[in-house]
């Protein structure tokens, strides 16, 4: 039998958790991450207003989503680029794929974009006999792991230069004998150089979509989103309706509030902004310009009244990196395109609450994702409704909800209540003392299986309460 | 969950008919009223955009000081000159440092007459005969902007096309004092006002060379753009 999304998460988390390496490189990562993001927020002068602002902004724009959507259409329109609408992962990648035949590409570049992750669509190319080279050297380097981006933000986080090294010498070029980060990234832009100036065609994803100027609004710092938007002749958007915002006045605060919230920069290197097709006059510049707007369960989540303001996201990563359940099983056990709390609220959305319902329990609740995000969408409650979302849709076990049942008996009844601790006690001192905590006959056995057991308490609370001791 | 009369409306995948699902949907889901969150800190009164706003970030007081700083911090050389003799000669001092081959320029009268008295002897090709050789060894462009508050040149399709800014190793950027602007809320809105991104299909506020820190976190200098950023800011005429 195969397992479920659950159990694998279960597995992996217990798996990396234990993993020492793993941990050393995350944890070093992180505490870089921290730091930059500190400084980087001590230069904005009121960084609470600046998260109002966004917040206002993205509120403001997911609300009009249809007048803004259209706008930003109307202009793309008028410079000569096509705009498509995609309901779900199928149509877009239909689209780009037949775009891609018609047009005779066979080699294309793409800047990083997570949409494409959501909606597959490198491997619906691939099945067609074209070429995907990912050039963010992040995900340039998981792609050769032929695994999926282990971080929104930063793909290869999980990975040291040893590892980096030694997969370049396995797929790249024997030769490459240093694992110098310079030298690694030397080495990748050599080989991509070429695909850059090989490929027919260009993907990228967008980090906004600015209706009043009708323009994309795309971020990076290596310079590969702008050779993919610049050298092929087609250039193809492949991005959430969610991303729109309504002026591009706007992206003075969001560039800056991105950047920090996503490295800590003061604004990204490239922040680019692209409307269409080379224009008549303009040096160079793509022939086609396509724009792909994935629905793509994104809709529905307008008619949720607690849950709208989750389309607010601007995927910075900063939920992530705060998160201490991030911290530790890291990015690939979540299983879905989206890790961490974002993730973790988003996907049971996008791809079923049945399946991924686990994953509002990955959360401590510390509410550390709620304080960090840059638009304020309040994370940490949206994995609470998401909890009871998958409870009043009875996608429990029915062994669950008995237990709930007769709990909810229990506190119901504090006689019950009362006896019930007191038979626990009894048996669990039983079961210890027979030497079989941690076994399957041990009701504590999810906890003791990995740890020693609680000591186990010689009266009950509510009897040292009686007793005047509650207080200690 | 929006299940509207979908079902019967139904038709072959059209561009058109995702289109209009799509909309539907919105608008659909829009039809939800979702209660406006009581904003902490509501006391401030919502009268008009410059009225009880709070100011996010702190206003540059000296844009020249401001630039040069931040230029600073994002790894880019920035040279002050005082004429165009001063800014040909900082040209050909940044050009000689170069490797041989070829340099890509901006077809602008201004650049001409600066190529002339800094580099008449290195081959060039001009953006009018099409976009940079894959082996430019350097760009020379005009910028639309500078911007103090990032340290960032704003640049746009007029400047040399696309690749002007990201193909060659060095990028060098040659700007007047009365181009530079306090912040990137004044460089935006003077797009807009200037309705530039009517006439260009590109534009783009670069601040700094290229870069990645996808390993370790360890900052790497020179990616797939140039290594090298270098700002001649002309003070005088």
């Amino acid at each position: 039998m195969s397992q479920t999304a659950a159990q694998r998460f279960l597995q992996d988390a217990a798996l990396k958790s234990a993993d020492l390496v793993h941990r050393e490189i995350i944890q070093r990562g992180m505490d870089s991450y921290d730091s930059a993001h500190l400084k980087g927020r001590a230069r904005i002068k009121d960084w609470e207003a600046a998260r109002q602002k966004c917040q206002e902004i993205k509120r403001e724009a997911i609300n009009h989503l249809d007048r803004y959507l259209l706008q930003f259409e109307e202009k793309v329109i008028s410079r000569g680029g096509h705009v498509f609408w995609a309901a779900n992962a199928e149509e877009a990648c239909t689209y780009v794929k037949n775009l891609a035949t018609r047009l005779g590409v066979r080699t294309v570049v793409k800047s990083k974009s997570m949409v494409t992750e959501e909606i597959h669509l490198s491997p619906a190319l691939e099945k067609v006999g074209i070429k995907v080279w990912e050039t963010d050297l992040g995900e340039f380097i998981v792609q050769l792991r032929d695994e999926p981006p282990y971080h929104i933000v930063t793909p290869a986080m999980h990975l040291n230069r040893g590892q980096i090294a030694k997969l370049f010498r396995e797929k790249l070029d024997p030769g490459i004998e240093s694992d110098d980060p310079v030298d690694l990234m030397a080495a990748a832009r050599r080989i991509l150089r070429q695909a850059f100036f090989a490929a027919e065609m260009g993907i990228s994803g967008a980090n906004f979509l600015v209706a009043d100027a009708g323009v994309v609004a795309i971020s990076t710092n290596e310079g590969n989103g702008r050779l993919c938007t610049s050298v092929p002749r087609i250039h193809v958007v492949v991005t959430g309706i969610e991303k729109i915002i309504p002026r591009l006045e706007d992206l003075a605060v969001l560039w800056p509030v991105l950047a920090t919230s996503g490295t800590g920069q003061g604004i990204t290197t490239y922040s680019t902004l692209i409307g269409g097709p080379r224009q008549p006059g303009e040096v160079d510049g793509p022939e086609e310009f396509h724009v792909v707007l994935v629905d793509n369960g994104r809709s529905q989540l307008l008619a949720d009244a607690e849950q709208r303001e989750v389309l607010h996201c601007i995927r910075c990563g900063a939920c992530l990196n705060i998160c201490p359940v991030f911290r530790h099983v890291g990015g690939h056990t979540y299983g879905t395109t989206y890790p961490g709390p974002i993730g973790s609220v988003l996907t049971p959305h996008l791809a079923g609450i049945k399946e991924f319902k686990h994953l509002s329990y990955a959360s401590s609740l510390c509410g550390a994702c709620s304080s960090v995000c840059p638009v304020k969408i309040d994370l940490a409650h949206h994995l609470l409704q998401n909890r009871r979302n998958a409870t009043v849709a009875r996608t429990t076990k029915s062994s669950e909800r008995l237990m709930f049942r007769a709990w909810r008996y229990a506190m119901l009844h504090p006689r019950m209540y009362a006896l019930g601790g007191w038979s626990m006690r009894k048996a669990l001192r039983m079961i210890y003392s027979l030497g079989l905590a941690g076994s399957i006959l041990d009701p504590m056995r999810v906890w003791n299986r990995h740890r020693s057991p609680v000591p186990l308490p010689s009266e009950s609370f509510r009897a040292r309460w009686r007793k005047g001791r509650g207080a200690n | 969950m929006v299940q509207t009369s979908e079902a019967q409306t139904e038709k072959p995948q059209t561009e058109h008919s995702s289109r209009d699902r799509i909309l539907q949907r919105i608008r659909a889901g829009l039809r939800t009223v979702v209660p406006e969150p009581a904003a902490a800190g509501s006391d401030r009164v919502i009268v008009g955009p410059t009225i009880n706003e709070p100011v996010i970030f702190e206003p540059v007081v000296d844009p020249l000081e401001r630039f040069q700083q931040e230029c600073v911090g994002n790894l880019m050389e920035c040279a002050l000159t005082a004429d165009s003799a001063a800014s040909a000669q900082q040209l050909s001092k940044v050009l000689q440092s170069l490797p041989e081959g070829e340099t890509f320029v901006q077809d602008d009268p201004l650049l001409r007459l600066l190529i002339d008295l800094a580099a008449p002897e290195r081959p060039i090709r001009w953006s009018s005969q099409g976009a940079p050789g894959e082996a430019s060894q350097a760009t020379v462009t005009l910028a639309e902007a500078l911007i103090a508050q990032t340290g960032s040149i704003l640049v746009t399709a007029s400047c040399g096309g696309r690749g002007a800014s990201v193909i060659a190793p060095c990028h060098i950027v040659y700007a007047t004092l009365a181009q530079l602007v306090p912040d990137l809320a004044t460089a935006l809105s003077r797009i807009s006002q200037q309705r530039k991104l009517d006439r260009n299909s590109f534009a783009c506020v670069i601040s700094g060379s290229s870069r990645t820190a996808d390993i370790e976190k360890i900052l790497v200098q020179g990616a797939h753009g140039p290594r090298r950023l270098v700002v001649i800011l002309q003070t005088g005429t």
